[in-house]
């Protein structure tokens, strides 16, 4: 309280400064996502570890105060009396100050002192960021400088600590990014060339039960892309050099590993259609801030940005059986593997108003496929060591073929139709070894119609369904949203996993029932939902976490200012 | 309660300096070239920023139903919209593709590691902002089908 009262007297304290000046300026966000779980005996639920702790709460203040060239801010945070379900244990019961930088941004100089996020081409060498849905805010705490040298040269340094909760992770990091655009230097016109390279080294001390484990990692790589007319591409290699191997905080292997990844991306963009391909292979490229951290599940002190490059999907039904990128090396009695390969192509295609297929409005077609596999390797496991193929044929994890058609009727009716043909790997999506047990295969469709009613209401109802023989068999859902006007809007749905008609058998039939309501208007957003969550894999731009089953009511605020 | 109380006077207090100021923020052009939202959005017409992303189908929505009145739009007020995607790398290869094959009229702008998106405070997108003179001055989240015309209507007030 004492620490509230503080800040506060700051504020105001800062505030009055402002308008003396009268060109500071004030911003920031007040964010509560809070949980009070019910016990519900219909669930997979753990009873005891919920009985008096069920109410669960998230609360996020961040302050900025920019005047001229400079900016300063700071985050508050607290977790009481514990953080939301799927949240790592770091953050239950925490409360404080979680984060501050201060910064100075002029035309060619960018410097941060404090906490700061930042990102190395696409991510696989090095990115901190913050989803406060996953659970994630690995900023690092440290020194960071940008500067334009030139038009065509700009320049990153950054050293400091990676946050773990409220504590900062032991190994201290150092990253340098230039990005240089070729083309413009060299004079060409004929094509767009970006050049980029980027090296991330890791410093940790030895430890006396890790001797062997070597204190610097360094990663570095390079990345070239280009645009050419209407086609358009990029290529990057990166190379991480020897360290021990870790899980979930166990020394696996005392012998040292090197990794690889790479990826490549090729598309073609007129008006009317776009299509993109991406293909990239991992190969034991995890990378975290602490050796030790490797391979856990909240994904705490993770370094890199390893998405699963798949579609990401929207509906209740086709999120059920997503990927997880597959980046790390295992080599035990249990489990052996050594990282992931695969491809992505995304299409988009208008068909033009007026024509026989298009009608009055047109119509737009959206397809997406992916393939991944693990890596196809020879395993000593005794010796732990292992030979991997560059592509080879190694187990598959995931494979989606999906296609969306959206077309409107009339000025009313607007409407959504998805198949989707899904294969995944039991590991991946329920836990366990990965690429040993078997795979799932669904089905899934589903139909949605919007209609616009007077003024600014409107009505969305979605029909969802999904076949499956193995897992949790059959499931379909139903989804009824009124929008009483652009600030207020309901929902009720009903996710229901019946297995298969008239089923009797051991397991349960469930009903996944929710309801919830939203109002925004301006800077101000409240929404509500009561009811029952289905557990699993739930993913974020890429990067999932598995979340128990839960029932109960939720409430979000979020306020800007 | 007395947290919520406070909570509210917190709230209170801070509305009466919210936010008008375009943060400071770098972005990329959909060709890589680095920008500033303060470049791009400080015009003497209305400018709309819309925050969205790949994967979010109300955002979609929304700039799907703009698309079809922008050029009306456009003749009437002379507005522009920028459509910033908040995209990450895994997703920010679509946006090329996804604009093309919808065939939308909006200058893209690029804020992969989120920076605009922090520094608005947005929690969710898409998020919606009107500016006029380089200031902020209306700002709405989410979207529903229709609101688009109250949005219009907005336009059509501050380009008198």
């Amino acid at each position: 309280m004492k620490k509230i009262i503080l800040s506060l007297c700051l504020l105001s304290g800062m505030t009055t400064f402002a308008q003396d000046l009268d060109s500071g300026n004030f911003f920031g966000n007040l964010e509560s996502n809070s949980q009070w779980l019910q016990l519900d005996d219909g669930l997979d639920f753990d009873r005891q570890a919920f009985e008096g702790a069920q109410f669960k709460a998230n609360n996020y203040l961040l302050l900025n105060y920019n005047l001229g060239k400079f900016t300063a801010g700071v985050q508050f945070e607290s977790y009481l009396p514990d953080a939301i379900l799927g949240y790592a244990p770091e953050y239950d019961g925490g409360n404080g100050i979680a984060h501050y930088y201060l910064n100075y941004k002029d035309e060619t100089l960018d410097i941060t002192g404090g906490n700061f996020y930042d990102q190395f081409g696409s991510g696989l060498l090095l990115r901190s960021w913050e989803d406060r849905q996953l659970g994630i805010n690995n900023s690092i705490r440290g020194v960071r400088v940008n500067w334009s040298a030139s038009d065509n040269l700009n320049l990153t340094g950054l050293y400091g600590q990676q946050r773990n909760g409220f504590e900062y992770s032991e190994g201290v990091i150092q990253g340098l990014d230039a990005n240089f655009e070729l083309s413009n230097a060299l004079n060409i016109e004929s094509v767009d060339l970006r050049f980029g390279a980027s090296y991330v080294s890791r410093f940790q001390p030895q430890s006396l039960e890790n001797p062997e484990a070597p204190e610097n990692v360094n990663a570095v790589g390079a990345r070239l892309d280009f645009v050419k007319g209407n086609v358009y591409g990029g290529i990057e290699a990166n190379t991480k050099s020897k360290d021990v191997l870790f899980n979930e905080g166990i020394l696996v292997s005392n012998k040292t590993y090197d990794g690889t990844s790479m990826q490549i991306n090729l598309g073609y963009a007129q008006k009317g259609l776009g299509i993109n391909s991406t293909f990239r292979r991992l190969e034991n490229w995890s990378f975290y801030a602490d050796r030790e951290a490797q391979g856990n599940v909240y994904n705490q002190q993770i370094l890199n940005y390893v998405p699963a490059l798949s579609k990401q999907q929207d509906y209740l039904l086709t999120n059920i059986y997503v990927y997880n990128a597959q980046p790390g090396l295992f080599i035990d009695d249990v489990e052996q593997r050594s990282g992931e390969v695969g491809t992505q192509t995304d299409i988009y295609y208008s068909v033009k108003k007026g024509t026989k297929l298009g009608g009055k409005y047109g119509m737009k077609i959206a397809a997406n496929f992916s393939y991944w596999s693990g890596l196809e390797s020879e395993y000593n496991v005794q010796n732990r060591f292992y030979e991997a193929k560059f592509i080879g044929s190694g187990p598959r994890l995931f494979r989606d073929f999906n296609v969306e058609v959206k077309k409107k009727w009339s000025k009313r009716v607007n409407s959504v139709f998805t198949l989707q043909d899904v294969v995944v790997d039991k590991g991946v999506s329920l836990g366990g070894p990965v690429g040993t047990q078997g795979d799932i295969h669904a089905t899934v469709a589903v139909a949605e119609a919007t209609i616009k009613m007077q003024k600014s209401q409107s009505l969305r109802v979605v029909g969802q369904h999904l076949w499956a023989k193995k897992d949790r068999q059959n499931w379909m859902a139903l989804v009824a949203e009124y929008n009483f006007n652009s600030r207020f809007s309901m929902y009720v749905y009903d996710n229901w996993n019946y297995r298969e008609f008239g089923y009797d058998g051991e397991e349960k039939d469930i009903h996944y029932y929710n309801i919830g309501a939203s109002y925004t208007k301006g800077r101000v957003r409240v929404a509500g939902n009561y009811g029952r969550q289905r557990g699993g894999l739930i993913c974020v731009g890429g990067v999932c976490r598995f979340v128990p089953e839960s029932n109960g009511l939720s409430a979000t605020i979020n306020v800007a200012f | 309660m007395k947290k919520i109380a406070f909570l509210f006077a917190i709230l209170l207090t801070f509305n009466a300096f919210a936010q008008e100021e375009l943060p400071n923020v770098s972005l990329k052009t959909l060709d890589g070239v680095d920008t500033t939202i303060i470049k791009e959005a400080s015009k003497d017409n209305v400018v709309i920023v819309s925050l969205w992303a790949t994967w979010c189908v109300p955002c979609i929505k929304e700039l799907d139903a703009i698309s079809e009145v922008y050029e009306e739009w456009q003749d009437e007020t002379n507005v522009e919209l920028l459509a910033v995607s908040v995209d990450d790398s895994r997703t920010v290869k679509r946006v090329k593709p996804l604009i093309n094959g919808k065939g939308w009229e909006y200058d893209i702008l690029l804020d992969t590691n989120n920076d605009l998106k922090r520094a608005l405070g947005a929690s969710t997108v898409p998020l919606t902002l009107l500016i006029k003179n380089g200031k902020i001055v209306y700002r709405h989240s989410g979207y529903t089908p229709g609101s688009e015309n109250e949005l219009y209507e907005k336009i059509q007030e501050l380009s008198l």
